[in-house]
């Protein structure tokens, strides 16, 4: 029979067999302890079996003597209904939805949020972006990992509580975005490199009412979208990681819902994969399919670098774009193609910005806020604020200068010897 | 979940830990779901693949900041598709990409731009089908290859075709299987030790407590690990999709655990060296 042996202590010993000898002598009580620990844990494991199968297994039940990890909330996209002067604000660290007061004086302190919805029952992960429905008094967020879900919750929810509903979604959504007019939500789809389009009130396994995917969409890891009611346009933000996908593709990365591959001889197809600039895409509101962008907003005067929220500059003809790979907001003319430069510029030290990853217009207070992934904070500026500007305010989640460790969902692990140091991608 | 990028961390770094450099921005062509990273300790090489764009980045093993990569496979003759693994022999010049459609490329380490593989891994026989990731072994020419539906194969290095794997780890004393799937594999070629993450409380497979499993070279069939980091409050693990690294001078190993808020844990396990 398979017998675990546990050893907690990180003493050296000799040879292998002669340790693990000794150790099953010595834990009488810690054994059995851990043994129904690990019967009851991997009760397969006590099956009969030939020689081979009858080894016993060092259990290494101990704590690590080192831990990375971020104690403190990062802050992704971001949100507000300006009647109620809430700011939403999404946590993909902690996996929570932050709230907190549209209005505070200049502090240097941590400010704790006015409520929070985190926990098991909400079914938050990894989340990236935020609408609400102040006519529904609702909020939406989406995962880009794992759960693979929009979720829906009452405007005031609080604490662990579960969604009010639920909609499944394509692996990799980013930006999400409620056009209140025709109340309709569009999601991004990186991994598909698609724009999804459902009712303001789709749940469950729902379809989109209309996407948009395909070669001919320009869609390269898309990330952040503002729609245009007035204008009947979508605007979104692409990366550029480029691979062509055909109409009704979800995604090939993903495997836990796709039927398993042959294992036949196969010919492998020619691979598609190209690096485009980094770009915004515009399409008509109501496109759908393998549908060509109006225009495209692309090119090196336009600074753009790694590119995620946008967001209207209220009162203007102006979007909000958070330039994460330059530490910059850029401000583009709705009606700019090609390879234009930005009609303004947030970027320098006194900005206080760090690889920004949403922005919204408050236009009650006319307050541009950006939320910094890099530093654990949200700056918050005039609207109509340019060039090395410092904020008026700094909303904190952690104590000033707290270091920040930038995990998002971290893939790998190698350890560089030469240098001493652990390498971690997101 | 927004800021794709390699972050590198001083060795004995704890806590709230900043990293040391940080290699991201647009002109390195790193991307997200970069679920692996291999590195060529002869050349000082960092490699990378890039998912999306179906591409093998090549970084300077020092780079920093928005430092461009210096050299990119990528290209219809590649093969590539959504590539997200990688590893590197640097002993005899090769890197090695495992398939989710079920195969494992290798190309020349030096290739660049739009190179076809030099060998392809695939067919009935070697049992690949849908290949997590992939790991070498050059000091004793072996390729081990784990898959998403719970094994872990073991092949001759310059396996090709369809080859039949020298040794499969898989069944029910494994503790491997659909839910509780093998990721990164990491190999001890002095002491002939397979490492391998386990994912756990995936919310789509529905499993809980993944672990670190520890097999020996040679094991094959239904084998029981020869060590396991289990999943338990003391540990911490819980899903350690991000896989392992190892420091056998220190007699560590590194598991990155992908609960939220994701943590790099750090255990000292002589016994495994």
């Amino acid at each position: 029979m398979y017998t675990p042996v546990h050893c907690n202590a990180n003493e050296e010993v000799g040879s292998d067999e002669m340790k693990r000898n000794s150790l099953v002598s010595l834990m009488g009580p810690v054994l059995l302890a851990l043994a129904w620990l690990a019967v009851n844990q991997f009760p397969a494991a006590t099956a009969q079996g030939p020689k081979e199968s009858d080894r016993q297994t060092l259990v290494l039940n101990r704590a690590p003597v080192r831990v990375i990890r971020d104690q403190y909330s990062s802050f992704n996209g971001i949100t507000m209904d300006e009647e109620r002067r809430e700011v939403y604000i999404a946590d993909d660290n902690h996996s929570k939805i932050l709230v907190y007061d549209a209005e505070f004086p200049p502090t240097d302190r941590v400010i704790e949020p006015r409520r929070q919805i985190a926990g098991p029952q909400t079914h938050l992960g990894y989340i990236c972006t935020l609408a609400i429905s102040p006519e529904d008094q609702e909020i939406f967020t989406v995962d880009n990992d794992w759960k693979d879900n929009m979720t829906v919750f009452p405007i005031d929810a609080k604490g662990n509580v579960a969604p009010l509903r639920e909609l499944n979604v394509d692996h990799g959504a980013w930006g999400i975005f409620l056009d209140r007019k025709h109340n309709e939500l569009f999601i991004t789809i990186e991994h598909a490199h698609k724009i999804s389009v459902y009712s303001k009130k789709a749940q469950g396994k729902e379809e989109p009412a209309r996407f948009i995917q395909g070669p001919e969409t320009g869609l390269a890891d898309p990330h952040g979208i503002y729609v245009d009611p007035e204008s009947n346009e979508i605007f979104v933000t692409n990366h550029g990681h480029w691979r062509k996908t055909e109409v009704g593709d979800k995604g090939v990365i993903v495997s836990f819902r796709r039927p398993t591959p042959s294992d036949s001889i196969k010919e492998f197809p020619a691979s598609t994969g190209k690096f485009l600039p980094p770009s915004i895409t515009v399409y008509a509101r109501d496109a759908q399919g393998d549908a060509k962008p109006l225009r495209t907003i692309s090119g090196p005067a336009t600074r753009m670098n790694l590119p995620l929220g946008i967001y209207e500059v209220s009162g203007s003809r102006l979007l909000a774009v958070a330039n994460a790979g330059d530490s910059s907001i850029l401000f583009f003319d709705r009606s700019a193609s090609g390879n234009t430069a930005p009609v303004r510029v947030i970027q320098g030290p006194a900005t206080g910005i760090e690889g920004p990853s949403g922005v919204y217009v408050d236009s009650k207070r006319n307050e541009l806020w950006v939320t910094n992934w890099n530093s654990h904070t949200a700056t918050i500026y005039p609207s109509n604020a340019s060039g090395n500007v410092a904020p008026k305010r700094v909303l904190r989640s952690a104590p000033k200068g707290a270091p920040v460790t930038g995990f998002g969902n971290p893939g790998g692990i190698v350890y560089d010897a030469k240098r001493d140091e652990m390498l971690v991608p997101n | 979940m927004s800021h794709p990028r390699i972050s590198a961390f001083a060795g004995r770094a704890n806590g709230n830990a900043k990293p040391v450099r940080v290699i991201e921005g647009q002109s390195t062509r790193f991307a997200r779901t970069t679920h692996d990273l291999a590195l060529d300790t002869i050349h000082d090489e960092i490699v990378a693949p890039n998912s999306f764009a179906e591409a093998i980045l090549f970084f300077r093993g020092g780079a920093s900041g928005e430092e461009k990569p210096i050299r990119i496979i990528q290209g219809p003759d590649t093969l590539l598709r959504n590539p997200d693994n990688v590893a590197v022999d640097a002993v005899h010049n090769e890197v090695f990409v495992a398939s989710r459609e079920g195969a494992v490329f290798v190309y020349p380490r030096e290739a660049n731009g739009n190179v076809a593989p030099i060998r392809i891994l695939q067919g009935p026989q070697t049992k690949i089908r849908q290949a997590n990731r992939v790991a070498i072994d050059s000091e004793n020419d072996l390729m081990f290859v784990t898959t998403r539906f719970g094994s872990v194969l073991t092949f001759p290095r310059a396996a090709q075709g369809d080859t039949a794997p020298t040794a499969v780890i898989s069944g029910p004393k494994t503790l491997l299987s659909d839910e509780h799937a093998p990721y990164r594999v990491a190999v001890y070629p002095e002491g002939k030790r397979i490492f391998v993450g386990v994912g756990g409380s995936h919310p789509l497979s529905g499993a809980v407590g993944g672990f670190v499993a520890v097999w020996k070279y040679g094991d094959n069939g239904d084998v029981p690990p020869w060590a396991l980091i289990p999943s338990t409050p003391l540990t911490g693990l819980n899903h350690p999709f991000g896989g392992v690294a190892l420091n056998p001078k220190a007699k560590e190993i590194m598991v990155l655990e992908n609960s939220q808020p994701p943590g790099l844990l750090v255990f000292r396990v002589p016994e495994l060296f």
